[in-house]
């Protein structure tokens, strides 16, 4: 509940600051205000279950986590900004505030008690999305990105929208408890309806999280956006997505789960195959990291298709492992692309990477451990996101589906150590790439927190 | 809430969908059976309050049109809801009006930041 309050007000705090003459005080006056939102966050920490809004939004510990989890990201990815201070076409101001603003998003999709709020959280989040992916606006691609999200994503709302109703229209309610109310009552003689308005909604919130057949859109959108915003929509947009899945089907639609598994268990399988196999034939590492996170939708898809108790943490932990994964990827990416930048633009294929390691070694090793992880190669975070995923999965006996996830994870490997043999086989001539100072801890942290969780998972299940 | 409506307790919905679409379609085509109709040069222009006809209407237009209007329809919907509020002033009570404050003041700060930013500065 703080951050949100805290996050609006500083977000148009934010944006008055921007009028002063010095554009240098808001970096630092935007991660101070992320510290003084997840200092807020852990105000409630001790306080168990807490409902506010008449109801429509609840805080407690598991919503708390998932928040902290999207500060953190933010937080990070805020830092590699820099303060935008290379970009002379830069709105820097309104950068920070529409990313504040985003935040408040995608808190309210992780708490909403209340399909209205979860409404209000995604068109939050989206809309402050569409601006940032528009915001290189000499560029065409970044244009064209942001004109395909902002038509493909109000399309998915005006879906999610129309199941909302539905939902209404069958159970009389917009609550959460309403539903599951409705549900548990009517198990035996099924409403058409109610299950009709379950798939529009679960269509919209899937087409968040770049779920396939509804992941069109991604490869565009993350290759034309501004690389530091696509690394906040695939960290921070998934996790709060994967977090209001989470909480509509484990909450509302638990008891008819009979329903909904065999749908979900399709749109994995898809996602996992579109993800990983049409990842292979990239040649931009952007696009890849695109494909990359379509896939792991579909990791964290198994979680929630089989929708054990062990759910909880898997999604937790995988989508803290795959956030500080992608950040240090697209840190990486960023100055290595503005280094071999082709005719004024980043270069973002994978020649880019060629011999980086010579002259960069700290990149190479960031990017290598980064890669490792998304991969889910043991000693790294990414390695128990999987085990654990799989091992919910296996709660469940989807043994066929693990299969289908283990086969791809192999498909896996090859692209992602692509980019490493990139790095340190390949010949090239990569100068020393200069880097902030304060750049250079966030990376070094993502990768140290990487490497933690990867020798001792416990530590994350201990600090709950 | 009634959740158990009978298919036929609809019947009214569709009586005025098919009265609203029998009407337009009557009128349609009882006008072009009595009206006259003449055609010539003069009447198949495009009429603009007598004046002649300028040129195509895809001209471009200078952006400040569209930032002005969306600025109008944005504050314009805003103040629509002061009008509930307005109406329930008295059993919103105390609370309603410190929430409605705290609307308008957020609602004044972007109208702020629209007069710094000289969004409405139509000469530069």
């Amino acid at each position: 509940m703080y951050p949100i309050v805290l996050l609006s007000v500083l977000g148009i705090v934010v944006l008055y600051l921007g009028f002063l003459k010095s554009k240098s005080i808001l970096l630092p006056a935007t991660l101070l205000f992320l510290v003084v939102a997840m200092i807020g966050n852990f105000f409630e920490w001790n306080d168990g279950e807490l409902l506010y809004f008449k109801g429509m939004f609840a805080v407690n510990k598991l919503t708390l986590t998932f928040n902290a989890i999207v500060l953190f990201s933010a937080f990070m990815i805020v830092a590699m900004t820099q303060g935008f201070q290379d970009n002379e076409e830069a709105q820097p101001a309104e950068y920070f505030a529409l990313m504040l603003f985003s935040l408040v998003g995608a808190f309210m999709m992780i708490g909403f008690e209340n399909l209205i709020m979860l409404f209000l959280g995604v068109e939050i989040l989206s809309v402050a999305m569409y601006v940032l992916t528009g915001s290189d606006k000499r560029n065409l691609r970044s244009n064209e990105a942001a004109l395909k999200y902002f038509l493909m994503g109000a399309f998915a709302t005006g879906i999610m929208l129309f199941g909302i109703a539905l939902l209404y229209g069958a159970s009389g309610s917009f609550s959460l408890n309403g539903i599951e109310s409705f549900v548990t009552l009517n198990q035996r003689s099924p409403s058409y309806l109610l299950y009709a308005g379950l798939l529009l909604v679960l269509i919209g919130m899937l087409f968040k999280v770049s779920a396939a057949p509804f992941h069109f859109w991604t490869p565009d959108v993350y290759d034309g956006a501004p690389s530091i915003f696509t690394a906040f929509m695939a960290t921070i947009v998934k996790t709060a997505g994967f977090a209001a899945l989470f909480r509509l089907l484990s909450h509302s639609f638990s008891g008819i789960y009979d329903f909904w598994w065999p749908t979900l268990s399709i749109l994995t399988v898809l996602t996992l195959l579109v993800g990983n196999i049409i990842a292979v034939y990239q040649d931009s590492f952007k696009r890849m990291l695109a494909y990359s996170s379509i896939s792991h939708a579909g990791y964290l898809l198994i979680a929630l298709t089989s929708m054990t108790k062990q759910t909880e943490n898997a999604i937790l932990f995988y989508s803290m492992a795959y956030s500080f994964a992608t950040i240090c990827a697209f840190g990486v990416l960023i100055p290595v692309a503005r280094e071999k930048s082709l005719e004024g633009r980043p270069n973002e294929s994978y020649e880019a990477f060629n011999g980086l390691a010579k002259n960069n070694p700290l990149l190479a090793f960031v990017l290598t451990v980064s890669m490792l992880s998304l991969a889910g190669i043991p000693l790294t975070a990414g390695f128990w996101g999987k085990f654990f995923v799989f091992s919910s999965a296996v709660e469940r006996e989807l043994v066929w589906m693990i299969i289908v996830a283990v086969l791809m994870s192999a498909v896996g490997i090859y692209y992602y150590f692509r980019v490493i043999m990139a790095a340190y086989m390949k010949e090239g001539d990569t100068a020393t790439i200069r880097i902030a100072p304060f750049y250079k801890i966030v990376l070094i942290a993502a990768t140290l927190l990487t490497i933690l969780f990867g020798l001792a998972p416990g530590l994350f299940e201990a600090a709950m | 809430m009634n959740t158990n409506y009978l298919p036929s307790d609809f019947l009214p919905i569709i009586v005025q969908f098919v009265l609203a679409a029998a009407f337009i379609v009557v009128t349609m085509i009882v006008t072009h059976r009595i009206g006259p109709s003449r055609k010539s040069k003069a009447k198949d222009d495009p009429f603009e309050c007598g004046i002649e006809v300028v040129g195509n209407a895809r001209t471009p237009i200078s952006v400040k049109y569209f930032l002005v209007a969306i600025l109008f329809v944005l504050f314009d919907v805003e103040v629509i809801f002061m009008y509930p509020w307005a109406v329930n002033f008295k059993k919103l009570g105390m609370l309603g009006f410190i929430e409605m404050v705290l609307f308008m003041a957020l609602l004044l700060a972007g109208f702020y930041y629209i007069l710094r930013k000289g969004v409405l500065k139509w000469e530069e």
